[in-house]
């Protein structure tokens, strides 16, 4: 790559730029487009077939953000003291007593269970 | 220069905290984290802290309290701890990136440079947001120096009426004392159990009367750092953030054993499984053992209790596991005596030094052909246990035995950690 020097000291290339220095070349990250905040950000695994229309299935994965707060269209996710479980609704249809814990995100649907064989491995690597 | 401002973020009960984040059910209820060979009480809420259970606690002397208190009982699950704590950094290092992280629940934060009017609402804003954002409660002093702010954060979390959070800008004189004068001396930053009885003798049990105390008496009494002390204590910082923490002066892996034991063969895997642990340390901080040994002891809580604590100076300073495992497994051949009932083992190297410190070895006393063949070897271990999992390859000896792992049964799901444990969710 060429250098032309001008008088104010900054160089200028003149060859084919580099497309890696340009960061909106970089490929996409997943984790970028799911993950908006990640100190604030946990993953549950779903239970039911209650959503199966809704096209959210049993043994999904639900990303939940703590950090944002719940807007009238959202789905939510909160501690049901009664049966002692966290269950996930629509934000309208959580119980008024209820405090939401976080806002359902995205949920992740395996055709083919990637996370399943994982499993313990994921943890020992570091 | 500038006045400085340091800020503490103390996680309240944190091992709890993290526990209750997946079982909101336990929120005011008793509960308490064991240490991970289930021995002792490491973490309590502050229910348990009522009922009178002590920080160390052995757990099978208070199971009835446990039983008859309905006390939830965990044993400690580091890896949510660990996972927790990254989190609450990241929060805070988009605060200020001037942080020093000084223990898995406590960080330093220098914000002198942010331009605030009311510390007491910024740090109310900083606890409100990493318990809405991460889910864990803090709480937060913020003082001229790091002696005071830990002082303040202490002063938050235990006196109800500030709510967690607790500065010492904007006070008067007098509310300045009452802060003060609340403190036993004992619970000042660097006086500790070891320094309090002396203080006391001397007529100075609040961090008050020590902030009274005139430099040079001070220095008499407890040497420079005692000086030091006044000064932090009377607002003047001593002390920066310590941006990298220096390298362990000594490295120790100790475990208790499931059940007690009097077979050679269980003792010599946990010292090769204590010595891989601790040498692995060794070498991802670069540095290489002069003095190594172990320690064992019967149960401290029944009669006869004895302990032995051999230990070696190593001519030629390592950080190889196989060196040291065969060298201390030839001290216990020594101390061993299958009539005693043998009850926690720990493993310790210390004495340390740079790896690179034997590139300079002037004097030619060092055999530096054998030390480059020892890390060849060492590296390829470190190399592989990476790529395929923590103790695919291991020294032979850590497996003769598995009676000293510790007992996980009350080990609550790998939440964070773990792909097949994350925390369910009924669809509704």
């Amino acid at each position: 790559m060429e250098e032309a020097n001008v008088p104010t000291g900054v160089s200028i290339h003149t060859g084919f730029p580099n497309p890696a220095a340009d960061s909106s070349l970089h490929g996409l990250d997943l984790h970028k487009l799911l993950v908006q905040h990640s100190a604030s950000t946990y993953l549950f695994r779903v239970r039911g077939n209650e959503w199966e229309n809704a096209g959210v299935f049993d043994g999904d994965i639900a990303i939940v953000d703590r950090a944002l707060d719940p807007r009238r269209s959202d789905v939510v996710l909160w501690w049901d003291e009664n049966r002692g479980e966290f269950a996930i609704t629509l934000y309208t249809k959580m119980p008024p007593q209820a405090a939401c814990w976080g806002v359902v995100t995205a949920s992740i649907h395996e055709f083919r269970k990637i996370t399943h064989n994982q499993g313990r491995g994921s943890k020992r690597g570091q | 220069m500038a006045n400085n401002v340091y800020a503490l973020i103390d996680c309240n009960n944190f091992f709890v905290s993290c526990e209750r984040l997946f079982r909101p059910d336990l929120e005011g209820k008793p509960v308490v984290v064991l240490s991970s060979n289930d021995g002792c009480v490491v973490a309590r809420s502050n229910e348990a802290k009522r009922l009178g259970i002590p920080m160390g606690a052995p757990a099978f002397k208070w199971r009835e309290v446990f039983r008859r208190e309905r006390v939830t009982t965990f044993s400690g699950n580091f890896g949510i701890y660990g996972d927790v704590s990254k989190r609450i950094t990241s929060l805070l290092t988009t605060v200020t990136p001037r942080i020093e992280i000084y223990s898995v629940d406590e960080s330093f934060l220098d914000i002198s440079s942010l331009e605030l009017t009311d510390y007491a609402a910024w740090g109310r804003a900083v606890r409100a947001s990493v318990l809405k954002h991460v889910g864990v409660p803090v709480s937060i002093g913020v003082a001229p120096s790091k002696t005071l702010a830990k002082l303040a954060s202490e002063i938050g979390k235990t006196q109800e009426r500030y709510d967690g959070v607790f500065s010492f800008f904007g006070l008067s004189e007098e509310e300045r004392h009452t802060a003060l004068n609340s403190v036993p001396v004992g619970d000042v930053w660097g006086v500790g159990w070891r320094l309090a009885p002396r203080l006391k003798a001397e007529g100075v049990s609040t961090a008050w009367a020590l902030s009274q105390l005139r430099p040079q008496y001070a220095q008499s009494l407890m040497g420079i750092h005692g000086r030091q002390l006044v000064s932090e204590l009377n607002g003047t910082a001593c002390h920066g953030l310590t941006r990298e923490h220096a390298s362990a002066k000594s490295i120790m892996r100790s475990r208790t054993f499931g059940e007690d034991t009097q077979e050679a063969h269980i003792l010599e895997s946990a010292i090769a499984s204590m010595a891989a642990r601790a040498a692995y340390q060794l070498r991802h901080e670069q540095l290489l053992a002069r003095r190594i040994g172990f320690f064992t002891n019967t149960n401290r809580h029944k009669p006869g209790y004895r302990r032995w604590a051999p230990e070696i100076a190593l001519h030629q300073p390592t950080n190889d596991t196989g060196l040291i495992t065969t060298l201390l497994v030839e001290e216990l051949g020594k101390i061993f005596n299958r009539s005693q009932k043998y009850h926690r083992l720990g493993v310790f190297l210390y004495d340390l030094i740079p790896e690179n410190a034997l590139q300079t070895d002037v004097f030619g006393l060092v055999d530096t052909a054998g030390h480059d063949r020892s890390a060849a070897r060492m590296q390829a271990l470190d190399v592989i246990n990476a790529k395929h999992g923590k103790g695919k390859i291991y020294y032979a000896a850590e497996r003769l035995g598995t009676a000293w792992q510790p007992k996980h049964q009350i080990r609550s799901p790998e939440y964070l950690t773990n792909w097949d444990e994350l925390p369910e969710a009924r669809l509704r």
